[in-house]
């Protein structure tokens, strides 16, 4: 049973069709690149699968659940879904510690003693332990992304997305958040993310998805769609952006 | 006709001055409260209440204070609710500023990146808990002293309650003037006192405003 599938979906915003039949499944433990231009609907598509984005047709299942409009249902899935944004989005009002708690606490409603344990399990994991105290605003942008992948995981996901999250980072940092990707594929996490790190797509994703036009233009192992692009529209685009 | 010392016209105005202050403070306690039911129902998305809250804050943004000072005092009375002219200057000032208060409020919260309610609702939050933990403290703090200097404006809005008949600052200079025929006296401590009652809560609000800036 795949952990993500999605069959046949179409997403319009107004006259703007921009999701135009997508079908995709995601097996666990896989880690899924998904490429392609600007506008091509690989970000709409991450939004679809957590309920941010609502879509007009097909249908999303995750870890057996339906992904439907109405406010219950999307508080279900997000204990199967986590996401990670390219901004953060962290809660500059709490300390690191607080940020990577707070879901628990509210959500699963665990007893602040165990919350603790969580966070501080999880800051280690990510390398920030030293961390927990501070306020993000005092952390440099990668250790602010590693703050929110551990937030993400404070949930226990099935699957974690990934929105460009390594977009808005200085170069020099980039490295420091995709190591902790691939910790948590070495640990068995499934992981979709959208990016623009194509090495990191070849040499850690399993699977490549590459969006052009609001369709899945071309996929495949990631080897073989590096080495052997087949349609024109890749082949372009890996040569403008490796 | 009776005299009036310098030390009279000045105490009469201080008396008078108290109950400016308290009928400003009811209105900005009163205006506090709704304009924070408007925005919380606001903040729901629930479109038909959206438009509700936008009706009520064109009415009352868009009818000079004079207007609704006017309608409440006279207009209820004519259908038959007598109102003395505490109710009616507290009523309108109330309704006044709850709509102003509401503007400011709802920019703040708008003024939060949209990233936030996202994160909360990924992570599984009801609309309650992402209000209560990370949209109003936030929002709080950048509210703080845009309302701060709201509040100067309600302070000078009570003058208004003059006309209809309320006794507070402005009423008590026109009353002293009348009796004493020194208009330049009276109405230059009355503008003093005003600006008293205002000027530190306008430093308040600039010096909040840089404490904010700097801490964000």
């Amino acid at each position: 049973m795949s952990v993500v599938s999605v069959d046949q979906v179409h997403k319009y915003y107004g006259d703007n069709h921009v999701l135009k039949g997508i079908d995709l499944k995601v097996e666990a433990g896989e880690v899924v690149s998904i490429i392609g231009r600007s506008g091509s609907g690989k970000s709409t598509l991450l939004r679809c699968i957590n309920g941010l984005e609502v879509f007009q047709e097909g249908a999303i299942v995750v870890d057996e659940q339906a992904v439907e409009d109405g406010e219950y249902k999307l508080r279900l899935l997000s204990q199967s879904v986590g996401m990670v944004f390219q901004n953060f989005n962290l809660f500059p009002h709490k300390t690191v510690g607080e940020n990577v708690m707070l879901a628990p606490k509210l959500v699963l409603k665990k007893s602040a003693e165990e919350c603790r344990k969580i966070a501080k399990e999880l800051l280690k994991k990510v390398g920030l332990a030293d961390k927990f105290d501070a306020y993000p605003g005092n952390l440099s942008g990668g250790q602010q992304q590693r703050v929110a992948i551990a937030r993400s995981l404070a949930m226990s996901p099935k699957v974690l997305l990934c929105d460009e999250i390594t977009s808005a980072l200085d170069p020099e940092l980039v490295e420091e958040v995709l190591k902790v990707l691939e910790q948590l594929k070495e640990e068995g996490m499934t992981l979709i993310l959208v990016t623009h790190e194509m090495n990191f797509a070849r040499n850690v994703g399993d699977r490549v998805i590459f969006m052009n036009q609001g369709k899945i233009w071309e996929s495949g192992p990631s080897d073989k769609i590096f080495a052997n692009p087949q349609t024109a529209e890749l082949q372009s685009f890996l040569a403008a952006v490796i | 006709m009776a005299y009036f010392s310098d030390w009279d016209i000045f105490r009469n105005l201080l008396l008078a001055a108290r109950w400016t202050l308290l009928l400003s403070l009811c209105a900005f306690v009163g205006g506090g409260l709704v304009g924070l039911l408007l925005t919380l129902l606001r903040s729901m998305k629930i479109s038909l209440m959206n438009k509700l809250v936008a009706l009520y804050v064109e009415l009352f943004q868009g009818i000079p204070l004079l207007m609704q000072l006017f309608l409440t005092f006279f207009g209820l009375s004519l259908i038959g609710f007598e109102v003395d002219a505490w109710t009616a200057a507290i009523l309108s000032l109330t309704l006044f500023s709850s709509a102003f208060l509401h503007e400011i409020w709802r920019g703040c919260i708008d003024s939060l990146p949209k990233g936030q309610w996202e994160a909360c609702r990924t992570l599984g939050f009801t609309y309650l808990q992402t209000m209560k933990e990370v949209i109003i403290p936030q929002a709080v703090k950048i509210a703080i002293a845009p309302t701060v200097g709201f509040s100067v404006q309600i302070i000078k809005g009570t003058a208004l309650a003059s006309i209809i008949g309320f006794v507070e600052l402005t009423k008590a200079g026109t009353m002293l003037n009348n009796a004493t025929f020194q208009p330049f006296k009276v109405f230059a401590l009355v503008a003093l006192l005003y600006f008293l009652m205002c000027f530190p809560l306008s430093v308040m609000a600039r010096h909040l405003e840089r404490k904010n800036n700097v801490s964000r």
